[in-house]
């Protein structure tokens, strides 16, 4: 326990002891880090690191630490002592994701152990017994752990945004949550541990998990990424949870970023952005895929292919008079077409008898009418018929639902 | 026949007409003009900032709310206090604290939005376990104690308006319980601002006693000071009731749950001094009511502020009397619901709990019990019969003093730590007036105790 060890000190052949202050790990050497310094001061008052091949043996009935020699330490400064990780000044009390139960708490003690020579950092107990054993130095508390978490399932965070950046490590086993979930422990996290935690995912699961997140947090977090990240995030959002961020940002920062964005998305968030939010446009995706009246059923098969690869929502194919005008003409689903003759002529399956809604129809109303129509989405049409966006389930259920829910709400169609 | 334009889906697509919609709104928001790639677009999507009124009323929040719940039933009763005795004379007393208590709460606004955590999150981090478990168990104490003197509050106001507080009291407890338990922030921030308009309360009743407002101006910028232990007891009392250590811990966890930020921190200091302002100036306003009309009779003891509110009906007739127990109502309510919560924030935060008004009872179990646990404890406390109310308030205002300094030190470190507060950290000026704050109400705090623990063996100081 690092509470005990806290109080060891170190000695070496000649019988010199320095009462030790801190341990410095290799944080990403394996999944328990192992301990690399020992740091303690020397009677000159410096600051002294004793690497870990001088320790001969750790006397834990009699709490020292037995070295060959004080030869090889080092002296070092604050400074040099920043890329270091400290377990008593970093790892100890600070906030720890427990990726195993899915949840945020704090390391109230660290359970280390020798294992092959090396003394192994593996596990950190969460009980308040933890915090007893400390405050008493051990007088109580001291049986076993009631709460000692597989080190391999925390990540520590320093609650820098930049610490990513900057070279810090982490195990990165937080790649393998869903959204949903790494959205859930930003939710408990300060606004700048989660923008840690976001800016050390990989782009494409970053900008779910921001989606993922409630609405106050969402801005917070995007406000502490660095502004190429942001963008990339903002283009591989889906455009409307891409628009609703936009949405939440002060005028002069949205332009900057559409600004900023490739053209295609940009002008994809724009068309969306020019509805007020409380209106059906405001709550619409325009991620659709639309085809031609005249095409035949191998021909929109052909034309999928790519187009599905951008395209998030895939439920419903929607048939239009040409791409210039896009006048709604019908839908089909998926099914339909995958089953359908490849000869015929979209306009032959095509249902032609559409429920639609008008952008402008305040978005309580419209979003009430997609989920009593039961349909996986309900298309959005101008006031030439052209088609505009969709109006997806998922939308609607957002629109609807207490804003607590927005973070569990399932996405299955968008 | 029906002339409302059909519903889409009846007909084929090409043969319907377009149609507006009968629930289009009427009128849409102003567009915002942006310019993209040399080409100008309305975008009517995009959220202008709230401009007038809205805008003030908008920012209004976690300062005018920790202020405001400091103007509680024991605050109440020593401003009662001292305007009965000193008339208007200690109103300077209240503008110097007024000065005190924004920059201690602004600071913590500010540590609040720089870091997103609340001051025992600090604590426990940059200063040990050991001082936060210190800090958690005279939070639990004092907190508890206060939690029991609000509900007493509540109790002897409603009784004051005719109804029984075996009535008032639980009622009162639900309603905060249900609040905050099934409310969300915003929601929650929202009817707490509703509550501090009872504050209204006592400008209403100060200007029904129709004091000398010369003798008023005489009293605030002409310091008088006294030799007599009363009087030191008082200034000592003042300081000790506006400035407490839950309302930095209000005030530093609910920035952090409303959502701030160090981008858009702005806001949150005017919403800090605005509070402060606000809520001291309503503590002014009671010291002008009952100096206005016990004082100028010569009725000089209060022991509770039920007895201020009693005193009044008399002098200033009986609505005064009513209005001063409404006032009291509202504020005890407010601080009833305030102390729970900041309590249930320091602890979480010290231990590393989920916890937010925010979050429903299964995301944060520990946070709502403890609130829930402390609001029945309080209104089954204040319903005991023959509780030594103003003991118990002098032993909490003692654990309070005790924490009060050794907050103020940690929140001086925590906002002068660069690596936390980078280019927000406190400026000398501010740092000047922090310390002196800090001087100023260990200095009192001090003496209080001293005052306490020598009154313990019958030994008064400052004479008889």
């Amino acid at each position: 326990m690092l509470s005990k060890l806290r109080y060891f000190r170190l000695v070496d052949n000649g019988g010199r002891q320095y009462v030790l202050s801190d341990i410095a790990i290799a944080l990403l050497e394996s999944d328990y880090p192992a301990v690399t310094q020992f740091l303690y001061r020397n009677s000159e008052g410096e600051q002294m690191m004793l690497p870990w091949h001088t320790v001969k043996g750790i006397d834990w009935r009699h709490s020292r630490i037995n070295v060959s020699s004080f030869d090889s330490a080092k002296s070092v400064t604050e400074e040099s002592l920043r890329k270091e990780v400290l377990l008593g000044r970093d790892v100890i009390d600070a906030l720890v994701l427990d990726l195993h139960n899915r949840r945020v708490t704090r390391a109230n003690d660290l359970w280390l152990e020798e294992e092959n020579g090396k003394l192994l950092l593996k596990a950190a107990d969460t009980s308040s017994f933890a915090i007893l054993r400390r405050l008493s130095h051990g007088l109580f508390g001291s049986g076993p752990s009631r709460a000692p978490y597989d080190w391999k399932y925390i990540e520590f965070l320093r609650g820098d945004p930049h610490a990513v950046g900057n070279g810090a490590g982490y195990h990165m086993r937080i790649k393998r949550l869903p959204p949903g979930e790494i959205a859930g422990l930003c939710r408990s996290l300060p606004y700048l541990h989660a923008a840690e935690l976001l800016t050390l995912l990989p782009d494409a699961l970053a900008a779910e998990t921001l989606a993922a997140m409630m609405p106050d947090r969402q801005v917070q977090v995007f406000g502490e990424v660095e502004d190429e990240q942001a963008v990339r995030l903002l283009a591989r959002m889906r455009a409307n949870d891409a628009a609703n961020l936009l949405r939440r940002l002060t005028v002069e920062s949205a332009e900057s970023f559409l600004k900023r964005l490739p053209k295609a998305r940009s002008e994809k968030l724009i068309d969306l952005l020019r509805y007020p939010e409380a209106t059906v446009g405001g709550i619409m995706s325009n991620d659709m895929v639309t085809l031609t009246l005249d095409q035949t059923i191998r021909e929109a098969l052909l034309r999928l292919r790519e187009r599905l690869k951008q395209t998030d929502f895939t439920h419903f194919l929607y048939v239009v008079e040409s791409e210039a005008s896009r006048l709604l003409r019908g839908t089909t689903s998926l099914q339909d077409l995958i089953v359908a003759d490849d000869e015929r002529r979209l306009h032959e399956i095509m249902n032609i008898y559409v429920t639609t809604l008008d952008p402008l129809e305040p978005a309580d109303a419209g979003a009430y009418r997609v989920l009593d129509s039961h349909l996986a989405a309900m298309p959005v049409i101008g006031r030439e018929k052209q088609l505009l966006g969709i109006v997806t389930v998922d939308a609607a259920v957002m629109q609807v639902a207490p804003q607590s829910w927005t973070a569990q709400a399932p996405k299955i169609f968008s | 026949m029906n002339e409302r334009p059909a519903r889409s889906g009846l007909e084929p697509l090409a043969r319907v007409e377009a149609s507006v919609p009968t629930s289009r709104p009427q009128t849409l928001r102003t567009a915002v003009r942006i310019n993209i790639r040399g080409r100008s677009v309305r975008l009517r999507g995009l959220r202008l900032p709230p401009t007038g009124i809205w805008r003030w009323l908008g920012i209004l929040g976690p300062g005018l709310i920790a202020s405001s719940a400091g103007n509680d039933a024991g605050g109440i009763a020593t401003y009662s206090s001292t305007g009965a005795q000193y008339g208007y004379e200690l109103i300077w007393v209240m503008l110097l604290i007024t000065v005190s208590l924004s920059i201690v709460q602004e600071m913590c606004a500010r540590l609040g939005a720089v870091t997103g955590r609340g001051l025992l999150d600090l604590i426990r981090e940059r200063f040990g376990v050991g001082w936060a478990v210190f800090a958690v168990a005279v939070i639990l104490i004092a907190n508890g104690g206060l939690i029991v003197s609000e509900f007493v509050g509540i109790g002897a106001a409603t009784e004051l308006l005719g109804v029984s507080k075996l009535f008032t009291v639980p009622t009162a407890a639900a309603l905060i319980f249900y609040l905050v338990v099934f409310g969300n922030y915003r929601r929650v921030e929202k009817i707490f601002l509703l509550m501090t308009l009872v504050f209204f309360a006592y400008p209403v009743a100060a200007f029904m006693a129709h004091p000398h407002w010369g003798e008023v101006a005489r009293g605030a910028f002409v310091p008088k000071l006294h030799r007599d232990p009363n009087y030191i007891f008082l200034l000592v009392g003042l300081i000790g009731t506006t400035i407490t250590p839950y309302m930095q811990l209000f005030q530093q966890s609910s920035v952090v749950e409303r959502g701030a930020d160090r981008a858009r921190y702005g806001p949150e200091r005017v919403d800090v001094y605005s509070g402060a302002t606000f809520s001291n100036l309503m503590s002014i306003f009671i010291i002008i009511a009952t100096a206005a009309t016990l004082h100028a009779i010569g009725k000089n003891n209060i022991d509770t502020a039920a007895d201020a509110a009693r005193a009044l009906e008399p002098v200033a007739g009986h609505f005064a009397g009513v209005i001063f127990a409404v006032g009291l109502v509202g504020a005890s309510l407010l601080a009833a619901a305030v102390l729970p919560l900041a309590t249930s924030y320091a602890v979480s935060e010290a231990f590393g709990f989920s916890k937010g008004v925010g979050l429903d009872f299964r995301r944060a179990r520990l946070f709502f019990t403890l609130f829930t646990g402390l609001i029945i404890f309080g209104a089954a406390a204040a319903l005991t019969p023959n509780l030594p109310v103003i003991k118990l308030l002098v032993w909490i205002q003692v654990l309070n003093g005790v924490l009060l300094p050794i907050f103020l030190v940690f929140i001086l470190l925590l906002i002068n730590d660069q690596r936390l507060t980078k280019e927000l950290k406190n400026t000398r000026f501010y740092n000047v007036l922090g310390w002196a704050t800090f001087a100023i109400i260990t200095l009192a705090v001090a003496i209080m105790l001293l005052m306490q623990f020598l009154g313990l063996w019958g030994v008064k100081l400052f004479g008889s």
